[in-house]
């Protein structure tokens, strides 16, 4: 009974202590994963701040001014001027539709033989 | 014999056996207990002893924490960064671990070979835990440092202050020293407001801080920046500087000074003559102070604009007659006295006004104390406390006091503006939010006839802002003309002087105030001249052409708006009105 009790114990705290091993092993290994991770993240944090920096500075006017009058030749680009600005208010007013409808009745008309202007010219008597 | 053998009981002695054995594992047993609970005791004890001990992060004196803190990215008024953090790996050593002090000197020189081998030798030998050997260096170089495979060196990632602007908005920002505090401009203010509270708190730790946006445009403070270095060149000057200022809300637009630092290479700052001469140089303003007497006449009622004075003859003081630079020789009109720039008539006006009236309408510009403003790097202007009638004269067209640019161009806001005084600031804000702010020196109806005697000075014939405003044509810009002479041994010399121009547009209805310095200017051509109106003036006219587009001014070629702000009383002087 008692060598029973002693092999069953015995074979429970090995299967207890390799646990303990496996988990002390897992544990270990996704600690180290963690900080594997945590240094990749400040790695790319940091090359992230530099590009974000090096973004800055593409996007200064002080950069890009430059790059703007060495190509000024090819580019055909120049300095605005005053006179190139303007407002919509000093557009003209767009001119007056013309009036399709009434061409569309006057062009009928003549088709169908009658011309308006001969009524004219006959009341005037030229004709 | 029985009683004896009985006395000397031999069955308790039969029976001692047992119970000795008994009380010796007794004894044994708590003896054991005893022996654990020691040892437990002491491992316990050792625990807590442990617990106690707060372990030494600290380098040279600094937690590892304020090593590696971060400062809020700064942005222009349109989002685009000034100033941004950028993690950098620094060199450091850890002596008590270096096994072989020479190797690791050989192997160390051999990538960064700018150290001294005698200094590194002696920081990397000792018990010191921690020495710091080179910070702030490029990923390449850590590579290759790692590649060395020295024991007892390592890395630790710092936070780097970077400016992508470079120069251009160097008086602005200021710089930041190697531990990442502000050391000047704008970084310096930040530090005594809020970061060094929250950096304290350990809350400025990560990328997580609020950027903080300033009220300056990077297109604008560009095209400053670049009008000034050509300015430089143009007319050979020792420096060139100009601000830009809202004049509702107070916001600096743009502010450049030359010669200027790389805030990158804070120790570029330290070169002579690269102060902030917008904020802590001081100078006699010269003419651009006439407005300042013209304004505070008109205000006090004490001259009215249609009033004519005498200028035929100088004015004298004991021995001294004080005459004017392109004397006219005769009677002139108040908007004559300004566009001619006329010393006499101004002094006229002055003493029209009296000088103690004068000196506290100065008072109320606030000329004798530190303009508010947020860079800490400021100048007490010299205004004398009270004025001699020979000084009030001299100080009513500009000499015998010096302000800084910055006061003129606070107080040319406030005679736009309406007449309220506002103190500029660099922080973006809106006109509801400055309001409060406002303090009245002016009348409106003073304020109008301001606008109208600078836009006169830059469009009618012979006013001295013709220059400027042939360049800046169709965006109503005025101003006045400053020629300063400098003292040279002790008394004023023509051929050095300090050229100002201060201007205000569009004058229809203005937003902008601007100032700008040249000194020391020489002629661009044998056809040029050395007044302010060549320089400062055209200077000016350059800037506005190019940055009045980008603050949103449409040009205007018609005469309609400059009309409107003729005052009806003038024109029954100039009935044209300019």
């Amino acid at each position: 009974m008692i060598r029973r009790l002693n092999f069953f114990l015995i074979v429970t705290s090995i299967a207890m202590l390799v646990g303990v091993y496996m988990l002390k092993f897992s544990i270990e290994g996704t600690a180290s994963e963690r900080s594997a991770m945590t240094a990749h993240i400040a790695e790319q944090e940091s090359e992230l701040s530099t590009l974000k920096a090096d973004w800055a500075v593409l996007n200064q006017p002080g950069y890009v001014e430059p790059i703007v009058r060495r190509h000024q030749a090819e580019l055909a680009v120049e300095q605005v001027k005053q006179e190139q600005f303007g407002s919509f208010a000093d557009l003209p007013m767009r001119p007056a539709e013309p009036d399709t409808s009434a061409m569309d009745a006057l062009f009928q008309a003549i088709d169908a033989g009658i011309d308006p202007i001969d009524a004219i010219l006959e009341l005037e008597g030229i004709e | 014999m029985a009683v004896t053998a009985e006395d000397l009981a031999p069955t308790i002695s039969l029976d001692g056996v047992r119970k000795a054995r008994g009380n010796l594992t007794q004894a044994r047993i708590r003896w054991m207990i005893l022996a654990l609970v020691i040892g437990f005791g002491a491992v316990g004890g050792r625990l807590v002893q442990l617990g106690m001990v707060e372990t030494d992060t600290t380098i040279e004196g600094q937690a590892r924490d304020a090593i590696t803190a971060t400062r809020p990215p700064i942005l222009d008024r349109n989002g685009l960064e000034m100033a941004v953090d950028i993690r950098v790996p620094s060199l450091f050593a850890e002596p008590r671990r270096i096994i072989d002090v020479d190797e690791a000197v050989t192997k160390l020189r051999t990538v960064l070979p700018n150290l001294d081998e005698a200094w590194l030798r002696n920081r990397l030998s000792g018990d010191r835990g921690f020495v710091w050997v080179q910070r702030e260096l490029t990923p390449a170089i850590e590579e290759q440092i790692m590649r060395l495979g020295i024991p007892g060196i390592d890395f630790i990632t710092e936070s780097k202050r970077f400016y992508p602007g470079m120069n251009e908005a160097a008086h602005i920002l200021g710089s930041t020293n190697v531990d990442n505090q502000g050391i000047s401009g704008i970084e310096r203010h930040m530090d005594r407001e809020s970061i060094a509270l929250l950096q304290e708190l350990g809350l400025a730790r990560g990328n997580k801080l609020t950027p903080v946006e300033l009220s300056v445009d990077m297109r604008v403070q560009h095209v400053m920046h670049d009008q000034l270095l050509d300015a430089m060149t143009r007319y050979q000057a020792i420096a060139a500087a100009g601000a830009i200022m809202d004049i509702y809300t107070g916001e600096i637009i743009a502010l450049a000074s030359l010669p200027d630092f790389n805030p990158n290479d804070p120790a570029s700052a330290l070169v002579k003559d690269t102060f902030n001469r917008v904020t802590s140089g001081i100078f006699e303003p010269g003419s651009i102070f006439k407005t300042v007497t013209l304004a505070g006449a008109l205000d006090a009622g004490a001259v009215r604009i249609t009033d004519d004075f005498d200028a035929r003859y100088g004015v004298r003081f004991g021995r001294y007659t004080i005459s004017d630079f392109h004397g006219k020789n005769r009677i002139l009109s108040l908007p004559e006295v300004y566009k001619y720039s006329s010393n006499i008539g101004t002094i006229r006006i002055m003493q029209a006004m009296g000088k103690d009236n004068f000196r506290e309408f100065l008072s109320r510009m606030k000329f004798d104390e530190r303009v508010e403003f947020e860079l800490p790097e400021m100048r007490v202007p010299s205004v004398p406390k009270s004025l001699s009638e020979v000084g009030a004269a001299t100080a009513s067209f500009g000499h015998g006091l010096s302000v800084s640019p910055l006061h003129m161009l606070t107080a040319y806001a406030a005679f736009v503006n309406g007449g309220n005084y506002i103190s500029p600031t660099l922080y973006k804000r809106s006109i509801a939010e400055a309001e409060p702010f406002y303090e009245r020196v002016l009348q409106p109806q003073t304020s109008a006839y301001m606008r109208y005697l600078m836009r006169l000075n830059a469009i009618s014939v012979g006013g001295s802002g013709s220059q400027m405003n042939k360049l800046a044509q169709g965006y109503r810009v005025g101003g006045k003309t400053g020629t300063a002479e400098k003292v040279v041994d002790g008394r004023y010399s023509s051929s050095k002087v300090t050229n100002f121009f201060a201007s205000a547009f569009p004058l229809d209805n203005p937003r902008y105030a601007m100032v700008i310095m040249v000194d020391e200017p020489k002629a661009e051509n044998p056809q040029s001249g050395t007044t302010a109106g060549w320089n400062a003036g055209a200077l000016t006219g350059r800037v506005v052409q190019r940055v009045a587009p980008m603050l949103g001014i449409a040009p205007d070629f018609g005469e309609l708006l400059d009309q409107q702000i003729v005052p009806p009383e003038v024109r029954r002087i100039f009935p044209e009105g300019y």
